[in-house]
């Protein structure tokens, strides 16, 4: 019994001791890209720290902070980048629809795959050269408007500060929301088809079926997307204000984002330490959204282990 | 505490933790070291700027040229190349090269290269402001370290815009008769009515014009840069000079008062009179112009070295007039052309200062300020140049008023007043959201703003305005 228990003692030793020695080595493995990872990404980081803290070369504790976070103008673009942030529900939504439409196409998929995701791969100056042409106010949308006899519609889309940024927003979703829709097909595609035609026998519809099989199916892609799409909105957005503004973030202020304050702080107000400082602001908000994105996978794969 | 809550681990995970904040504190470390050593060799390499000229090199040597100005004297890239290959036949050993900046890119473009205390030996700089800042900053040296006295009294405008304390920053090249109104008389004429003389008379102008639907003056806000040159050409005319808009940036006065605050309400007015082109804000600055060359405009504001060819493409001076904008002020400065040069300055990290400086003189001989002119019809910014070879009545009369032209004002306030005020509330008052003393009252409170955020923009401009 003693022999027995010591034996088991000693296996639960060997067993305890086995993953550690597992984990030591493979941090062993790891530890030359890490090193590296870290001096790249560490070292920009503290960096940037340090320089929110300067100012011409003096330590000023938390004065910059203070500019920058009673700045209105860094006030409206964190208020523009939330409202962007807001636009991706609706993204997703899209992405989701045409998804599973598309899925649902027999016929020419191929080509309509290929047609919603070109935007996506078009590059980001381009789309805000083209979109700055189609929204002037005598520009192609407000010619087919009139056309169609829907004057009352037409609007300065890029000119009046009441619907720049829900412009903005608009090409923004336009090019983004092909990123979404492949990766949802790809998913779909991947589901055991058995499931749709048990679905279908029980005399499931169209939307009865995408919504209670589909998406719970593919959540873990649809949230996958979800956050990468918030971080876009937050801190990915630049090279669409800048082209489709000149690099105003106008007219006025209405399409002033957290990235555009930064560019203009460090390369055109000559303020490297207010443009880190904020930059700081924004490389946490991306932090929180990725830790909330990591949070949120490790529960959706725990939950789908669990069922 | 830290014990206690250290109590609920196993030892293999304080273990763990202990390393990860060992490793923590080692990158941290790390990086600090770095930092040090990168800001240790940031000092070594600073230079005096103040030294005297050396010799002139023999060794094989490469000056790089950053560079503006394609865009508003079209012919000046051919020109460059030209005076280039000119001095690099006198000098052998020398190799220019040289960058076409794009006008969002010119200072971006610097500021980057300042950050990395490397780049072009010769940069660009558009007069005033944006030729004092960088001397400010440390990132050029003063020209007149460089070029004698006399050579650089020739220089037009080197003084009022590029003079610091004694010394002068940077090098004028050409000149920017800042910003004549083109006006064709020809579209006037068709519609009965004459050239404006003040403002009154060009509200009217727009009245008549509007009603057939014609635009009266073509402009676009969407880059901004209109915006600035609105506000020179309207806000100059009701103050003495360019020291009132100086005394209102370090707070002396406000942007709210009369004298600063007037032109605001005059661009409302032109907006109410339907002065301007309904598209104005989704177009940039360069695309409104076309519409004075391709007649559907009657007025246009344009750069002063491209005015001459405009005027050009929309008929010459049968059909188009160049003209300062009608007084709305009895200020002095009303109804006269501003002036402002383009200016070349040599960066504090260039090795070769004087050859810059040199190749800088090389570009005000004689003959290369005639090919100037015959390169781009405007005029260099030298009163040496000889006006007798300018043939068109109204080319000659802008170069005469940009000698002796007002200050331009865009030039002597803080450039991010310019966008953060300027440009941004020029485009909300011609879209009809904000009024002109709204305006004004925005323009005051980003330059209270300013103080606070830029701390050493009273003590520049102060000492800028001695």
């Amino acid at each position: 019994m003693t022999l027995l228990r010591g034996k088991k003692e000693v296996a639960g030793v060997e067993m305890r001791r086995r993953p550690l020695l597992r984990s030591r080595e493979a941090a062993l493995w790891i530890a030359p890209a890490a090193l590296v990872i870290l001096f790249i990404f560490g070292y920009s980081v503290i960096t940037l720290l340090i320089q929110s803290f300067r100012y011409d070369g003096n330590w000023v504790g938390f004065d910059n902070f203070s500019i920058v976070i009673t700045d209105p103008l860094f006030h409206i673009a964190l208020k523009h980048n939330a409202i962007l942030l807001i636009t991706v529900p609706i993204l997703v939504l899209i992405a989701f629809v045409l998804a599973i439409t598309l899925f649902e196409t027999r016929r020419g998929m191929r080509f309509f795959r290929s047609a919603v995701f070109l935007p996506y791969v078009l590059p980001i100056p381009v789309v805000a050269v083209i979109f700055g042409q189609i929204y002037q106010l005598h520009g192609a949308l407000n010619v087919f408007l009139e056309s169609i006899g829907l004057d009352s519609l037409a609007q300065d889309w890029l000119g009046d500060p009441k619907v720049a940024l829900g412009t903005m927003s608009s090409v923004i979703i336009w090019k983004e929301v092909g990123f979404g829709v492949i990766l949802m097909l790809a998913h779909i595609i991947s589901l055991p088809n058995e499931t749709y035609e048990a679905a279908r026998i029980d005399g499931a519809g169209f939307w009865r079926t995408h919504i209670s099989i589909t998406r719970p199916a593919i959540l873990n892609t649809i949230v996958f997307y979800g956050v990468i799409e918030a971080i876009t909105m937050v801190s990915w957005v630049f090279n669409y204000v800048y082209v489709m503004s000149n690099g105003l973030g106008g007219p006025g202020n209405a399409t002033m984002v957290s990235e555009l304050y930064i560019y203009r702080s460090a390369f055109q107000d000559k303020a490297p330490e207010l443009a880190a400082t904020a930059a700081v602001f924004l490389f946490m908000a991306t932090l929180l959204l990725m830790i909330a994105f990591f949070r949120i996978q490790r529960k959706s794969i725990a939950g789908t282990f669990n069922k | 505490m830290v014990r206690r809550y250290l109590s609920a681990f196993s030892a293999r995970e304080v273990w763990e933790m202990k390393s990860k904040k060992v490793f923590v504190i080692g990158a941290f470390a790390l990086a600090l070291l770095l930092g040090a050593c990168s800001s240790s060799s940031d000092k070594s390499t600073e230079s005096t700027p103040t030294e005297s000229a050396a010799a002139f090199p023999t060794e094989d040597l490469t000056l790089n040229i950053s560079w503006w100005g394609e865009q508003e004297a079209p012919g000046a890239t051919k020109w460059l190349e030209e005076t280039i290959a000119l001095y690099t036949k006198e000098h052998p050993n020398v190799t220019i090269k040289h960058v076409l900046q794009t006008t969002e890119g010119l200072v971006p473009a610097f500021e980057a290269a300042a950050a990395a205390q490397s780049g072009p030996d010769i940069q660009y700089f558009w007069g005033g402001i944006y030729a004092q800042q960088p001397g400010w900053d440390g990132n050029i040296v003063p020209v007149s370290d460089y070029i004698a006295e006399d050579e650089l009294s020739h220089y037009i405008n080197a003084k009022m815009e590029e003079g610091f304390q004694g010394k002068i920053w940077t090098a004028p090249w050409y000149v920017n008769p800042s910003f004549p109104l083109l006006v064709r008389k020809d579209i006037l004429a068709a519609n009965g009515l004459e050239v404006p003389t003040n403002w009154d008379q060009l509200m009217n102008v727009c009245d008549a014009l509007s009603a057939k639907n014609i635009t009266t003056i073509a402009g676009g806000v969407k880059d901004g840069w209109f915006g600035g040159w609105i506000y020179s050409i309207l806000g100059a005319q009701s103050v003495q000079s360019q020291a009132d808009v100086i005394n209102a940036v370090v707070g002396n006065t406000k942007f709210t008062d009369p004298e600063h605050a007037g032109w605001w309400s005059k661009l409302e007015e032109s907006k109410k009179h339907k002065c301007w082109n309904d598209d104005i804000n989704s177009l940039e600055l360069y695309q409104a112009q076309q519409r004075f060359v391709d007649g559907k405009a009657a007025m246009t504001i344009t750069a002063g070295p491209d005015a001459p060819n405009f005027a050009k493409k929309a008929g010459g001076d049968e059909k188009v007039q160049i003209m300062a904008m009608p007084a709305w002020s009895d200020g002095p400065l009303a109804g006269k052309m501003g002036t402002t040069s383009q200016t070349l300055g040599i960066t504090k990290w260039s090795k070769y200062p004087e050859v810059a400086a040199d190749f800088l003189k090389f570009a005000h001989t004689s003959d290369r300020l005639n090919a100037w002119f015959a390169a781009t019809g405007s005029m260099p910014a030298d009163d040496r140049f000889d006006l007798t070879q300018v043939t068109s009545p109204s080319t000659k009369a802008l170069f005469e008023s940009a000698i002796q032209g007002a200050p331009y004002l865009e030039n002597f306030i803080p450039a991010k007043l310019d966008t953060d005020a300027v440009f941004k509330n020029v485009q909300l008052v011609l879209k009809g959201t904000m009024t002109g003393p709204e305006a004004a009252a925005d323009m005051q409170d980003q330059m209270e703003r300013l103080r606070t955020s830029d701390r050493k923009l009273v003590d520049n401009f102060t000492a800028w305005a001695k």
